[in-house]
């Protein structure tokens, strides 16, 4: 905007220009002034309207966001504490960072956390992997039926993941597993819930779970692609999996990026399927993962300060990870589109 | 069955009671029947079998106070935590019923309250002391004892004799025997290790001499990893790595199917598994004898526990006179444990000498002519009266049961468990704001 000139007369001026002068007691209008205080209340107006509108976007991320959070760290740095050996009246009393100290001291606690890491690291691979061969097998026309494909693939994820994680269950149980009984009657004894496999097998239970999902994520980012580059990669010679890799994939990295934010985050705050499965083996303990660590702090040990700290710790680390994702994709990218 | 309550029995509970009353009248704070003339009314929750028909009974002796029960999961399936929920909604019920490791817990976080001021003289004598002291901390008494559970070998006498085995007197002997049985019967154990039963590894290394937790003065001092615990630790490691032993869950179905088809052929538990393996395994009546369990030196009289219980009377409660009333019928009064044992068959082991009378006399024919409470009665004396169970103790029993499930698939040592247990609870009391020493003794 420029400086001197009185901004075009828009239409907030007809209703701001009377309202702006006639506080004027003199009576005598005053250019000079009106044209800033007109733009100042149009400005106000934009921002009130701005304001009115997002209004409900701040009541919610206050109302879901901000408060439990702060109701978290306020947790977290209070305790009812207990003097000496503790069999005395609580002393509700301010304790600073020692609740943090324990959990980031705590070897289960980050034990919780490097296991989600390294889970992270097997799913996500093959979660995006996964998801995007079968989004350009059904984008490449090579599937008939395709709607009927999409929906198969996207049923499991309608299954809500406690029940997946009965099914599993079911399926991993030795005596009771009809698939360990024909591998076994095959002569291959597999343990699935032992101390190495279970991972394993809890990653096979989400990835079962999320892998339509994604795929139909992929499958709508595809199909929104412009059809003249593929068209022109076609005439210049490139085969289906020269298309589907070097035209199509690249253009929904946006897609793809999206993908593994959500599914890190996922990933972090695991709970329902290992809390399940920890019923029937005992590789999973009662802190195999962060939140199932929070749970146990919280409900087994009565420790909410600790229950607290630890939750925050969890978003401190979900946040940091996702900003350095963005950053580094974003960084990545960034080059690509300038050209 | 003997143990229904006989009539003259609860007649004379009624005419037994006033004295306990007036005794407990002495103090200031009496039970008033609120709202006019009604009874004074206390709730209770636990989750022993026959706690309804305690309660039954007291109420049909009792005009002053009445009971209203509720039976809840018993504590690791849910009881502990909902107890632990309703206290902190203030609504906890007057009389709780807590198992001795998560009595140090509850009387922390102030669920448990000091009753050393409600408990008569009376009561106090008629309690086994190191019972008691389980439940007193700092010199305050935080609940009533009802029974102490104290080690014993259970064994198949019908193979042993068969084989010419000896029971094993000593830790030694038990591993030799464990070699010849793992050589001589191709499929059978000496026994399982339970990879969930910590509380049993607790006593073990308790009758080794360890002090997992101690208070000395304001700090308490934690010290799993304890020469006695690693001893204990090693030895059972060794048996597990030469594959004397089972390593396994005992909560799960595979143990019951264990001991069922004869595969295992000791049980070592507490007194209380006598009762249990009555009902569960039926036809294997005259098989079974309890003895001592093995000891490190021979005569060394020490000995661990595993299982009892205890009442308390919570924070939230209004009618304390009462609600110890109650209690202190429950633990010292036969009508109690003629209820109790109506409901099914115990051997659980009372903490008050006239109710081990009355419980002998209900036991049903099991183990032939076996005098098993006179064998309960001299192992319960060897208890040892400075065992402290943690502050944290379900939170450490379970770090102990995840790494010695690792243990048993090859993953570290049992000793490796210990300190992982170790690691895994000092952040814990931390976070309650404790003083807490670490000590590898």
């Amino acid at each position: 905007m420029g400086t001197g000139a009185p901004p075009p007369a828009g239409p907030t001026t007809p209703h701001t220009a009377p309202s702006a002068t006639s506080p004027d007691p003199s009576g005598t209008p005053r250019p000079p002034r009106r044209a800033p205080s007109g733009r100042r209340s149009a400005r106000r107006r934009e921002l009130f309207a701005c304001g009115l509108l997002m209004a409900p976007f701040f009541a919610l991320l206050t109302a879901v966001f901000l408060v439990p959070v702060g109701t978290a760290v306020w947790l977290s740095l209070f305790a009812d504490d207990r003097t000496g050996l503790g069999f005395g009246p609580p002393n509700p009393s301010f304790v600073g960072l020692r609740s943090y100290l324990a959990v980031l001291a705590d070897p289960t606690f980050t034990a919780g956390l490097g296991r989600m890491l390294l889970f992270c690291l097997l799913y996500i691979p093959l979660l995006v992997a996964g998801s995007l061969l079968l989004a350009l097998l059904l984008d490449s026309g090579a599937v008939r039926l395709r709607a009927w494909a999409q929906m198969g693939l996207y049923l499991p994820h309608t299954v809500p993941g406690l029940i997946a994680a009965v099914i599993w269950l079911y399926l991993y149980t030795p005596g009771i597993s009809p698939v360990i009984g024909l591998l076994s009657a095959g002569g291959l004894n597999i343990d699935l819930l032992g101390v190495d496999t279970v991972l394993p097998s809890l990653v096979n239970v989400v990835l079962w779970s999320n892998l339509g999902y994604n795929t139909v994520i992929f499958s709508t980012a595809l199909r929104a692609l412009p059809r003249e580059t593929i068209e022109a990669s076609v005439v210049d010679g490139a085969g289906p999996v020269r298309t589907a890799l070097l035209v199509k994939t690249p253009q929904i990295r946006s897609a793809v990026v999206t993908v593994v934010l959500f599914s890190l985050i996922f990933t972090l705050q695991l709970f329902t399927e290992p809390m399940l499965l920890s019923q029937s083996t005992s590789m999973i303990d009662s802190r195999f993962s962060p939140s199932m660590y929070i749970f146990d702090a919280a409900f087994n040990r009565n420790s909410y300060g600790l229950a607290a700290a630890a939750s925050v710790v969890l978003l401190v680390c979900t946040i940091a990870l996702s900003y350095a994702i963005t950053r580094w994709t974003g960084r990545a990218a960034g080059p690509e589109e300038e050209r | 069955m003997s143990g229904a309550p006989s009539r003259r029995g609860v007649l004379a509970a009624g005419l037994a009671l006033p004295a306990v009353g007036a005794l407990a009248g002495c103090a200031p704070d009496r039970p008033r029947p609120s709202g006019g003339r009604g009874p004074t009314r206390i709730t209770f929750w636990s989750a022993i079998r026959g706690s309804q028909e305690v309660v039954d009974a007291f109420n049909a002796t009792h005009d002053r106070i009445q009971v209203d029960f509720e039976q809840i999961p018993s504590g690791t399936q849910g009881g502990y935590a909902k107890l632990s929920n309703a206290a902190r909604a203030g609504n906890a019920p007057d009389v709780a019923t807590l198992e001795y490791p998560q009595l140090p817990g509850f009387a922390i976080d102030g669920v448990a309250t000091d009753l050393t001021g409600l408990v008569s003289d009376r009561t106090r004598d008629l309690l086994l002391p190191q019972a008691l002291e389980r439940a007193t901390f700092d010199g305050r008494i935080y609940a009533l004892p009802l029974d102490i559970e104290p080690m014993v070998m259970h064994y198949r006498r019908d193979v042993f004799d068969e084989h010419g085995f000896e029971a094993p007197r000593t830790w030694e002997d038990f591993a030799d025997l464990g070699r010849a049985v793992r050589d001589r019967l191709p499929g059978d154990r000496i026994t399982v290790f339970p990879t969930d039963g910590g509380t049993q590894f607790a006593s073990y290394a308790c009758q080794a001499g360890a002090q997992w937790f101690a208070t000395e003065g304001d700090t308490w001092t934690v010290s799993l990893t304890d020469a006695p615990t690693r001893r204990v630790a090693e030895y059972w490691q060794g048996l597990i790595d030469d594959e004397v032993v089972f390593a396994n869950s005992v909560g799960g179905p595979q143990y019951p199917a264990q001991v069922g088809d004869g595969t295992v052929l000791v049980r070592l538990s507490g007194a209380w598994d006598a009762g249990a393996q009555m009902s569960s395994h039926p036809g294997q009546k005259g098989l079974w004898t309890v003895a001592p369990l093995p000891e490190w030196e021979p005569g060394a009289g020490v000995l661990g526990d595993h299982g009892g219980s205890t009442f308390t009377v919570t924070r939230d409660s209004r009618h304390r006179e009462a609600a110890m009333e109650f209690i202190e019928w429950q633990v010292s009064h036969p009508d109690a444990m003629r209820a109790r044992l109506s409901a099914g068959t115990s051997s659980a082991f009372p903490v008050v000498e006239e109710l081990v009378e009355v419980a002998r006399r209900a036991l049903p024919d099991y183990y032939g002519d076996q005098d098993i409470y006179g064998l309960f009665a001299q192992e319960a004396a060897k208890v040892r009266d400075d065992w402290v169970w943690g502050p944290r103790m379900t939170s450490t029993l379970n770090l102990m049961h995840d790494n010695f499930a690792r243990a048993a698939a090859g993953r570290g040592t049992l000793v490796d468990a210990m300190r992982a247990a170790q690691d895994g609870t000092t952040p814990d009391l931390r976070a309650l704001g404790l003083s807490i020493s670490e000590r590898e003794g």
